[in-house]
């Protein structure tokens, strides 16, 4: 099952919806850079897939929280996160 | 069982470089027999246009890489349905030589198929 | 298990190249093998030796020397998209007849086979571009 990584805020760029509109039943989808955006305001709520992840480090450099349906992580589960799904989709534009 | 690679290719030509190396991509991994499928999603949809003429802005064409698919094996290029219809580009008229262009309506488990996805 | 990443992005012009480096260093720590970095587009000047960012910066292009010395990466610069914007070897510079290289040490230029040799030959590909 695929590991969706989108680097983009979703404020700015399609890459949360293409990758939302590509989803497959067992996926999952991290959220790194400025991908982690997507915690802010009511954005949570329109992400309708699950489970999502987001990179810890890149949502304290923005000063983000993290809602309690998404999961923060450090970099080694990101590696755990690569081993468990195949392939691996970057949506980063 | 060999592995099966997927070229997503995101990018509308010309504005960056990334639809134009994408391809070179495809091409060279072609060239080695390891020839990924493609996969024009979003914006990526626009390479398939007709009548690209882009000495004004001074740049090769593009269509000249898609035409040089068939060459190199890559027989079928596959292209998401719903990317097409929000663009206003009719599936009846794109025409590659050489090449069958495929519609894809479930993006989700057309990519789950694959091995390796390598973006673009 | 073994990996590959493919690099699309230029240090010190967006995250993309950072976390890439990152992202390596972690698997790296885990005991998984770095197959191969292919640095392509703009991620081509990741092997300039001639960038000087501020001391109090981030050196990238030092922490993937370090890493390569570490690990004995095999990090490959696309040799194309090195040309176009100028990321020379010695060699390169001098059969193009340019007045000056800058590819650094520990970096290598190759063509964009090497990209799929990567594919076939590791279990992860992860992308890093943007």
């Amino acid at each position: 099952m695929t590991l969706h990584i989108v680097s983009k805020s979703p404020y700015s760029s399609n890459a949360l919806a293409d990758c939302i509109g590509t989803f497959a039943e067992g996926d999952a989808l991290l959220l790194i850079e400025d991908g982690v955006y997507a915690l802010s305001g009511r954005m949570p709520e329109g992400i309708a897939v699950s489970p999502v992840y987001c990179l810890r480090a890149d949502v304290e450099a923005r000063g983000l929280t993290v809602p309690a349906s998404i999961q923060a992580i450090d970099d080694g589960r990101w590696v755990q996160l690569c081993l468990e799904h195949n392939p691996i989709v970057s949506w980063f534009n | 069982m060999a592995k099966r690679t997927l070229a997503l290719c995101r990018q509308a030509p010309y504005g960056s470089a990334l639809a134009r190396e994408g391809l070179e991509a495809v091409l060279a991994a072609a060239a080695m027999d390891q020839a990924p499928d493609l996969l024009l999603l979003r914006d990526g949809a626009f390479q398939l246009l007709g009548d690209q003429s882009p000495e004004g802005i001074g740049q090769k064409s593009l269509q000249r890489n898609l035409l040089a698919l068939p060459m190199f094996g890559v027989e079928r290029v596959y292209v998401c349905e719903r990317s097409l219809m929000e663009r206003g580009i009719d599936a009846k008229r794109i025409e590659i030589p050489g090449v069958k262009v495929e519609l894809v309506l479930d993006t989700g488990s057309f990519i789950a198929a694959y091995d390796t996805v390598l973006s673009f | 298990m073994k990996f590959s990443l493919a690099v699309y992005s230029a240090p010190h012009s967006s995250q993309s190249a950072a976390s890439a480096l990152r992202f390596a260093q972690a698997l790296l720590a885990q005991g998984h093998q770095l197959y191969r970095v292919f640095f392509y587009c703009d991620g081509v000047h990741n092997g300039s030796s001639i960038a000087a960012p501020p001391q109090d910066e981030f050196d990238l292009v030092g922490q993937w020397q370090a890493l390569q010395r570490q690990h004995q990466l095999d990090l490959v610069i696309c040799i194309a998209a090195a040309q176009r914007r100028g990321v020379l070897s010695e060699r390169e510079a001098e059969r193009l007849e340019k007045p000056a290289a800058n590819l650094a040490d520990g970096f290598e230029l190759a063509g964009l086979g090497q990209l799929a040799d990567a594919v076939a030959n590791s279990d992860r590909l992860v992308t890093f571009g943007g």
